[in-house]
């Protein structure tokens, strides 16, 4: 007769396979639950993620990622128990490559192939210091949070983005992932490998090839743009004329001194409006065939 | 129990409906939010996630800003390891935040008239990107995965332009059409992984040309209808537990084969020029990589990377005369190899040392007869950057970690080809060489980052981030124009204080300051007929603070507020040194020199919300927002409103106040 009974009192799995050994303490009583300030993680809100539907196969168990931890397991007392075998909280002293290999096991293929030659993986960036594993929302996963996560490191692509000209960012309607891909080990964690092919994803009219070519713009939109925000218009990295004058002659108007005009002067405006591009409008280059000098210098 | 637990393990829903109102139009501030002028919005938003258990399958639907114009929503199924499909509808809106007083006639139309309205009318431009995405996945078998997305965008609305060769006002009308398609099989095991694929991307403006009346008609241009195809192959190999390899091999071919409107308007075009560019341009990249750990203490990353953009339209001419009849090919073939080693010097500490050089290879636009065609800006055959980089870190400690770095990088280049002949009578001898340009010249980078965590007490944690960047280009007396000097700098505090268990602060400063000193030449006729050297010295602050404070104020009511400040000021500084030492002459009806600009933001926002009972909530948003500014940009030397040439005038609003309220209710179930 004591034999069903102790099978009735044997803690049953809750989310994973396997999973007693570990929330038979870490149970519904000893989770902290999530609430807005989130300051413990909830073990239990692994199950309302991925990581925690069961019936895929390829699902963890909790000990496939933290380790067999025995020591942890079997600790006897009430003191606090040695940590488990691999943590990933902010204090861990797991050496993030041990964290990250967790992770690997099984997300080593596709987009994340190349992450070992990856600036973040060689800056010990742990998979988890961006990704939160227990928690439904991941902020990084989310539009309109992952710059929170982003800006813990990126200081100064947070200061560019208050700047009056800007990605929709700050607003939601892109993120830093739109541009960026950090699984990988693209010139600049670009999405793509080159600046101008993640340029051209949304903005493929300047893609071309022109009939008349400005050449910094068939090299690197970098070269004018600074995309993550700017007080010049138009993202540039500094206003017209002077950004024209690093390159440009001062032959004829173009080393023109900058300036304002006063109303009534109708011709020097290389200072205001859009400054050399009132004039210079094609300046990603022109598709006109006209035989105008003006076409070859991107006024048409 | 099970109630308790479900509550805990199972997926959230929630769906919220409410109601909010700004007070005054936001020119500047509603750019993309969607909620440009003073008036009351829709505020929809919902997210349900439904999960089969027993088989894994996922029902999600997702949508934001449901109530605005730049609503989005999304659906997806995914048989979790199995097969997914999602699709998606998102609208990307960017309000100009000028209003526009003209004449001009036919906006939004490819035929446009100067002044051929009665009366002036106020315009405000806009585009919207109306973007839909569909995405598939199948598990084919273990480890094998198929995936695609297809994204179409039809990009909308006027953007502001200017009739060419002349500030004078058209809209430029955008009407276009993007898809990208992205397909890819891929094959992993904890050894091996591949991934192949097709990338595919398609670009259509209905507006190839737009025409601009009275008088001979004026013909301006867009970009025109191309597209781009890529085959890639991307694999790992893991060669031991401690040493991987990886190769990336891309293929690109993009072309542009568009009618070339402007070759069959009458009389416009040379005799015999094409009707159509035939541009191409084939991109390669081959990749190998190599992370290893030869010993405990010491990890290697090595990378070699070729990557060549070869431009292969025909060269034909287009015009005659001038120095840039023909099309011109630019092609860049870069060879980039890393090398970076990291050393573990103790538990906490560990030094990194990388070296990298890039070496590029870049041609000159040949004529159609293969001469090298004359350039007005020099160019240069050849680019090399070295870089090396060294870093000490501190990790793996509960109180204190970060690194500290530097950086060096220095540009040089050679085989130069140089500008054409051409001097500014007595002063400037060669004037097409005597400036060094941006992208090409040479340049010493250094750059200094000390970064650090600080955990103080369990409750405080701050962060600490200090970088100074110079640049210093080799500018020659024989070439003195051109960037001569460049900084960077960036100091930055965060904090975070668990007051208690209910309540938490965080703050952040950030200072940065971008500055470059750069010298040009004003030439006989640039105005003011006195050959001179301007000193530019161009400097961009921004000041940044944040504030922000969560608290569970009771088991139903949390609370929430963010103050966010930012101060940024831009300095032109130029200075007129004439050749013949004399006094710059001002020149008539204009102001030499333009004055700091100074923008400031501050927003205020603060929402409670008050469970009213298991699954629903109330919640309130109040913001307070202001912008300022005194940019100068669309007004004339005294502050008026900028016109151009042909009437049109600019109107932008200097300073901007408006306050939101907004209500909700949130239903929330699982």
């Amino acid at each position: 007769a004591a034999e069903p009974a102790k099978a009735k009192d044997a803690p049953k799995d809750l989310i994973l396979k396997g999973d007693a050994k570990c929330t038979g303490c870490h149970d519904e009583a000893d989770d902290t639950k999530p609430t807005m300030l989130d300051l413990k993680p909830s073990v239990l809100a692994i199950g309302k993620t991925k990581h925690g539907t069961r019936a895929d196969g390829r699902t963890p168990t909790c000990t496939d990622c933290h380790g067999e931890s025995e020591k942890h397991v079997n600790h006897k007392g009430s003191d606090k128990p040695p940590k488990a075998d691999r943590t990933f909280d902010k204090k861990s002293k797991t050496p993030v490559e041990a964290r990250n290999d967790a992770c690997l096991n099984c997300h080593q293929g596709g987009k994340h192939m190349n992450w070992q030659s990856s600036t973040h993986a060689n800056r010990d960036v742990a998979c988890t210091s961006c990704h939160t594993v227990h928690n439904a929302h991941d902020k990084v996963r989310d539009k309109k949070t992952q710059t929170e996560v982003c800006y813990t490191c990126h200081k100064e692509q947070r200061s560019q983005m208050n700047r009056p000209s800007h990605h929709p960012v700050p607003e939601g309607k892109m993120q830093c992932t739109s541009c960026h891909d950090v699984h990988n080990d693209n010139p600049k964690a670009l999405i793509k490998s080159s600046t101008n092919d993640t340029c051209y994803t949304c903005h493929m009219e300047k893609r071309g090839p022109f009939v008349h070519s400005h050449q910094p713009v068939t090299e690197d939109c970098g070269i004018c743009h600074q995309p993550h925000g700017t007080t010049a218009p138009s993202l540039l990295k500094s206003r017209a004329p002077f950004l024209c004058q690093s390159c440009h002659d001062p032959l004829s108007h173009h080393g023109s001194a900058v300036g304002q005009p006063m109303p009534g002067n109708t011709s020097k405006f290389q200072t205001v409006g859009r400054a050399c591009v009132n004039c210079h409008i094609s300046i990603h280059g022109s598709n006109s065939t006209e035989n105008n000098g003006q076409v070859q210098s991107l006024r048409r | 129990e099970d109630d308790e637990i479900a509550a805990l393990i199972e997926p959230d829903s929630s769906v919220s409906i409410g109601v909010g109102n700004w007070s005054g139009d936001r020119a500047q501030q509603g750019m993309y939010d969607g909620m440009r002028d003073g008036k009351a919005y829709g505020l929809i938003d919902a997210e349900v996630n439904k999960r089969d258990n027993d088989t894994g399958t996922w029902l999600k639907l997702k949508t934001n800003n449901l109530g605005l114009d730049n609503r989005e929503i999304k659906g997806e199924y995914l048989r979790q390891g199995n097969v997914g499909i999602s699709a998606e509808y998102n609208r990307i809106t960017r309000d100009d935040p000028k209003t526009i007083s003209t004449r001009l006639q036919g906006v939004g139309t490819t035929t446009q008239v100067e002044n051929g309205l009665a009366s002036f009318t106020n315009l405000t431009l806009g585009t919207v990107r109306e973007q839909t995405n569909l995405s598939f996945y199948k598990n084919l078998q273990p480890g094998l995965d198929f995936n695609l997305n297809f994204k179409n965008e039809d990009k909308k609305g006027d953007r502001l332009h200017s009739r060419g060769n002349a500030f004078q006002f058209v809209a430029e009308p955008i009407n276009a059409n993007t898809r990208q398609l992205e397909t890819s099989l891929s094959y992993a095991t904890k050894q091996f992984q591949l991934s192949g694929g097709y990338n595919g991307s398609w670009y259509d403006t209905k507006n190839g040309m737009l025409t601009v009346n009275p008088g001979a008609p004026v013909y301006l241009t867009q970009g025109l209808d191309n597209q781009a195809h890529q085959l890639f192959l991307n694999g790992g190999y893991n060669f031991s537990k401690t040493t991987r390899g990886t190769f990336k091999l891309e293929r690109a071919v993009a072309t542009q084969n568009d009618f070339l409107a402007t070759s069959a308007v009458p009389g416009l075009a040379l005799a015999g020029t094409p009707d159509r560019l035939n541009g191409k341009v084939v991109t390669t990249l081959v990749q190998f990589g190599l992370s290893a750990r030869p010993i405990k203490d010491l990890s290697l990353n090595a990378n070699l990377r070729y990557h060549d953009v070869d431009d292969k339209t025909p060269i034909a001419t287009y015009s005659a005369g001038g120095d840039a009849p023909d099309y011109m090919a630019y092609s860049y073939r870069t060879i980039t190899g890393k090398l970076e080693g990291t050393y573990r010097l103790d538990q906490n500490y560990s030094l990194t040392a990388g070296l990298e050089d890039k070496r590029q290879d870049r041609s000159v636009p040949l004529l159609k007869n293969g001469n090298e065609k004359n350039v007005v800006v020099p160019l240069r055959r050849q680019l090399d950057e070295l870089t090396a980089r060294l870093e000490l870190r501190r990790s793996l400690s509960e109180t204190l970690n970060g690194s500290v770095s530097y950086l060096n990088a220095r540009r040089t280049g050679g085989d130069d080809k140089r500008g054409k002949a051409g001097a500014d009578g007595a002063f400037l001898l060669d004037l097409y060489n005597t400036i060094n340009p941006l992208n090409t010249a040479d340049r010493t980078r250094d750059k200094l980052r000390i970064a650090f965590d600080w955990a103080p007490t369990e409750a405080l944690s701050l962060q600490f981030t200090a970088e100074e960047s110079r640049d210093k280009y080799e500018n020659s007396a024989a070439s003195p124009y051109g960037l001569n000097k460049g900084t960077g700098r960036l100091y930055s505090i965060d904090a975070s204080y668990v007051v208690s268990e209910k309540m938490k602060l965080n703050a952040w400063y950030s200072y940065d300051q971008n500055g470059s000193k750069q010298v040009a030449y004003r030439s006989n006729g640039s105005g003011g007929n006195q050959p001179a050297n301007k000193y530019y010295d161009l400097e961009d602050t921004g000041n940044s603070f944040g504030l922000g404070l969560r608290a569970e104020a009771t088991s139903r009511l949390n609370l929430g507020a963010d103050l966010e400040l930012f101060h940024s000021v831009s300095k032109y500084g130029q200075r007129i040194a004439p050749l013949n030492g004399a006094a710059p002459v001002a020149e008539a009806n204009f102001v030499t020199g333009v004055p700091d600009i100074r923008s400031d933001r501050l927003r205020l926002s603060m929402f409670s919300t008050y469970a009213l009972d298991k699954q629903s909530d109330v919640r309130l948003d109040v913001i307070h927002e202001r912008w300022k500014t005194n940019d100068w940009t669309w007004t004339f030397a005294n502050g008026s409103s900028l016109a151009d040439p042909g009437g049109t005038r600019y109107l932008s609003d200097p300073k901007q106040i408006s306050n939101f309220i907004g209500a909700r209710y949130i239903y929330k179930f699982q």
